[in-house]
């Protein structure tokens, strides 16, 4: 009977409820939309290390991203190879440069100049045409999300970067980096692109046989090669989020959306909750006065408490569902790990809770006397 | 003479308001046996409404003990008393008092199970049953604001007798009524009142309900100054 007055109640202030129900709703769309693009944002900052293929990168000293990485004797590779349980292990180019645009501007873009014929670190999704592209002389792909920054260039076409004249060998279909648009290309190209010399690159990357033990190896390497940073995919992937969050102003940005999100959804609840229960005090006092305990009054808050939470958490739900549906293959990068809308649903119960507490705390306070007066 | 349903031992109440403590209801010793109606009246603010809530377990003496059925429940905790207002306490409300909420059925019902559990079919039926000689069939499923205020208070009599209680409270159920509403719940109370196993107290200022009653309390200035029959006042 508890359960049902509950939800009568609830049926019965549908203006409220739905108020509250808005609140839980705010909470789930807001700080979910604004947790998927950051948790986007987080994939796209190291998608080159994860999708690189490889177990380790080396780095020069004390590098800790691939945006700040020096640049490494191509030798190392050779020395690399007289380790026992390394697969592959191939150097590879990360450079800026300079895209010309047709209109007679520039537009900065990243260059990743992979090693022939491995392509170790090259693109890992391809829209038009193979990888196998990038194995000829002057071949460059870009993805097809960043073709209106520039230009549209044409499969075949030839454009120029940095002055050199390149080929639009393909496209990628989210292949992609944080930051400016990312052109693959052979390592050949690269350095003629960007001035790297040939006993140069920027980074190694070292993929180990199966059933190898990534520490051990990593501490070989470490040992082989001593003035380099040798990090794991997963550390180099951390670090460059780490880096990126904590120099761009992207976590606090996001932070700060998140904390308004949460902060309108409690008011909302609580505010409308609380508002209801004021409507509400004479028929809590009538209950107390027909035998109903304090803890019957929790009760009965505490299920539409947890009913406005499911229903809003579904249309939440519902409505984040459509806005990853709507950016998918979009600019926008979004993405929910498996592990967040368990977590944000119970998240949003506790700021559901959390909104009827003051509710909960003027419910409780109701004398059954009071239905007397 | 029949046991008592309620005895009141010398009670009495006070209330503060962090600087003064006034006495609104001097000690008071008082019986109420079932079979019979008794009607407590007197002018606003002369300690009704404060004995009534007393009686009814929803407020605590400051001074004295309350027995109801022969057990002292003077010191007994909050959810113990609310299970005794569930279990032996029927209340009609002034206007009744209905959760606009709930249909005219689950109204009458709320009060069986709002500790928890299911309503069972046996209280279901009587709960109908009891609608049904108030004249409420026809309004089970209606909610209580598409009802006059003399059907609601019907309503409001149903829901104080389906847990079959020994002792009946009314706050002022005639206040809202006309005339002829304000006859019908007087006789119901008035047959309700006549079931040996069962005492009713009805609040009143309303001169209309006196004649009905088997007993008549005066209370002025927190005391009872007049009693039809005899009782112990305590006070100044």
């Amino acid at each position: 009977m508890r359960r049902h007055a509950a939800v009568r109640m609830l049926l019965h202030d549908r203006s409220t409820t739905a108020g509250a129900v808005l609140g839980v709703v705010a909470i789930v769309f807001l700080v979910g939309q604004q947790l998927a693009v950051m948790f986007g944002l987080l994939t796209l900052m190291s998608a080159l290390v994860d999708n690189s293929g490889a177990d380790i990168w080396i780095l020069s000293q004390n590098s800790s991203s691939t945006s700040t990485a020096g640049d490494l004797p191509t030798r190392y590779v050779d020395r690399l190879a007289g380790l026992e349980g390394i697969e592959w292990a191939q150097p590879v180019i990360y450079s800026g440069a300079q895209f010309k645009l047709p209109n007679g501007t520039s537009q900065s873009v990243g260059i990743v100049g992979v090693t022939r014929p491995g392509l170790a670190g090259g693109p890992w999704r391809m829209a038009e045409g193979g990888s196998e592209v990038l194995l000829e002389y002057d071949g460059v792909t870009v993805d097809k999300l960043d073709l209106a920054d520039l230009g549209n260039p044409k499969v075949g076409q030839v454009v120029e970067v940095n002055g050199r004249r390149i080929r639009i060998a393909g496209y990628t279909e989210g292949s992609r980096a944080f930051g400016p648009s990312v052109m693959f290309v052979n390592s050949t190209k690269a350095r003629e692109i960007t001035g790297v010399p040939a006993d140069r690159c920027t980074n190694i990357l070292v993929k180990l046989k199966p059933g190898v033990d990534i520490r051990r190896a990593q501490a070989e390497i470490r040992e082989l090669l001593p003035k380099t940073s040798v990090l794991t995919v997963a550390e180099l992937a951390t670090s460059i989020r780490v880096y990126n969050l904590t120099n761009t102003g992207i976590g606090s940005s996001f932070g700060f959306s998140t904390l308004i999100g949460i902060i309108v959804g409690v008011v909302i609840i609580t505010l409308t909750m609380y508002t209801n229960v004021l409507n509400r005090q004479r028929d809590f006092a009538v209950l107390r006065a027909l035998g109903a305990r304090q803890r019957d009054v929790f009760a009965i808050i505490l299920f539409q408490a947890l009913t406005i939470g499911c229903i809003g958490l579904l249309i939440g739900f519902f409505l984040l569902a459509g806005f990853l549906f709507g950016v998918k293959g979009s600019r926008l990068p979004a993405n929910l790990p498996l592990w967040l809308p368990p977590a944000h649903a119970l998240f949003t119960f506790l700021l559901c809770f959390l909104g009827s507490a003051l509710a909960l705390n003027r419910a409780l306070k109701i004398e059954p006397a009071s239905a007397f007066r | 003479m029949s046991e008592p349903v309620l005895r009141l031992v010398g009670v009495a109440r006070d209330f503060s308001d962090g600087r003064v403590v006034r006495r609104v209801l001097r000690e008071t010793t008082l019986d109420i046996v079932p079979g019979e109606m008794t009607v407590l009246a007197g002018p606003s603010g002369s300690g009704k409404t404060t004995l009534l809530t007393i009686m009814g377990l929803v407020l605590k003496p400051s001074t004295g003990r309350i027995l109801v059925g022969g057990e002292d429940v003077t010191g007994l905790s909050e959810d113990r008393l609310a299970s005794i207002r569930q279990q032996r306490y029927g209340f009609v409300f002034q206007q009744a008092a209905l959760v606009p909420a709930l249909d005219i059925l689950d109204n009458v019902l709320v009060g069986t199970a709002i500790q928890g559990g299911r309503v069972s079919a046996r209280t279901r039926e009587k709960a109908i049953a009891l609608l049904s000689e108030l004249g409420m069939k026809d309004y089970l499923s209606s909610r209580p604001q598409q009802l006059s205020t003399g059907q609601q208070q019907r309503a409001g009599i149903a829901r104080a007798l389906v847990s079959d209680p020994i002792l009946l409270l009314c706050d002022e159920p005639t206040s809202a009524l006309d005339v002829e509403s304000s006859h019908i719940v007087l006789d119901t109370l008035k047959k309700l009142s006549r079931d040996p196993r069962r005492g009713v107290v009805l609040v009143s200022h309303d001169p209309r309900v006196f004649p009905y009653a088997d007993r008549l309390l005066k209370m002025e200035d927190g005391a009872i100054v007049y009693d039809t029959k005899s009782v112990s006042t305590g006070g100044n």
